[in-house]
């Protein structure tokens, strides 16, 4: 199944996504279709005026056209999403994930869908890592 | 190169004894068609899909539970992320910290695997305003 992983660009998601044997979206692999489509503007533009404009879909006009922007990518892969994981308590100076509205924005698409969902948080100590993993994987093998 | 390429991060837990250095050394071994990087934190792959897969199921063999990989959106050397450019890399922070994260990951995979039952703490809350009115008066 698809699993909408957040972060986007979470390596500990991806990996563990992919590892009980699901397909992960992630923000990585949109912008890889983007960078890799030679018919995309000149660099370093890889979010072009057609993508704010999409981000109409999810985002209302008056909402600043960076929220729009990211939700141009990030709101096909909740469209496309079967089940998502959020992993929460992601410091918010993270690169791409640096837009805490965006964050808000999609945590409330997903929930809209009403797919399955796990909300987890990050690890700070070992035994949160064990139950964190725990949960990731007793998700993943439902989904099944 | 093949139609479809992805190129791949391989991150490798701080705990894990392996290197970047083995992991390039048995990726050049295995005579497969792929670029390959060694990094700070472990290596990149890029290539065809099926080949990039044939080399992450070896590379995650020299330690499979400390060994992370996720794909990344700019192909090696672009312009637009490498360093020798003077490319930003605005993803290395979620990075950074992640990889920190992975030594407890790790043992959490090790513990899913064993079956191991895990019970949830509670979280430490905040405290009340009366509870630190109590500590500064205790204190004065």
């Amino acid at each position: 199944m698809k699993v909408f992983i957040m972060p986007p660009n979470s390596l500990i998601l991806y990996d563990l996504v992919e590892r009980y044997g699901h397909t992960p979206l992630s923000l990585m692999g949109a912008i890889s279709k983007r960078v890799m489509n030679p018919e995309i503007e000149s660099p370093p533009i890889n979010v072009t005026p057609n993508d704010v404009k999409k981000g109409l879909k999810y985002a209302g006009i008056e909402v600043p056209s960076g929220i729009r922007g990211r939700l141009a990518i990030w709101g096909p892969l909740v469209d496309e999403a079967e089940a998502s994981i959020i992993m929460e308590d992601a410091p918010f100076e993270f690169g791409c994930v640096g837009c805490h509205r965006t964050d808000e924005m999609v945590r409330f698409l997903v929930k809209k869908r009403k797919i399955p969902l796990l909300e987890v948080r990050y690890p700070t100590s070992e035994d949160e890592a064990k139950v964190l993993v725990s949960k990731i994987k007793a998700f993943l093998e439902g989904l099944k | 190169m093949p139609k479809e390429t992805e190129t791949r991060m391989i991150v490798i837990a701080p705990s894990s004894s392996v290197t970047p250095d083995q992991i390039t050394r048995l990726i050049h071994t295995l005579n497969t068609e792929v670029t390959v990087k060694e990094t700070c934190y472990g290596a990149m792959v890029e290539g065809g899909k099926e080949e990039v897969a044939r080399v992450l199921d070896a590379v995650r063999k020299l330690d499979p539970n400390r060994i992370f990989t996720k794909v990344r959106g700019f192909p090696i050397g672009d312009a637009r992320r490498c360093r020798a450019h003077h490319g930003s890399r605005p993803g290395f922070t979620q990075l950074e910290k992640e990889w920190e994260c992975l030594s407890l990951i790790e043992k959490g995979v090790a513990s899913a695997e064993k079956g191991e039952v895990t019970a949830e703490a509670p979280r430490r809350k905040r405290i009340t305003i009366d509870e630190l009115k109590r500590i500064v008066e205790e204190t004065e």
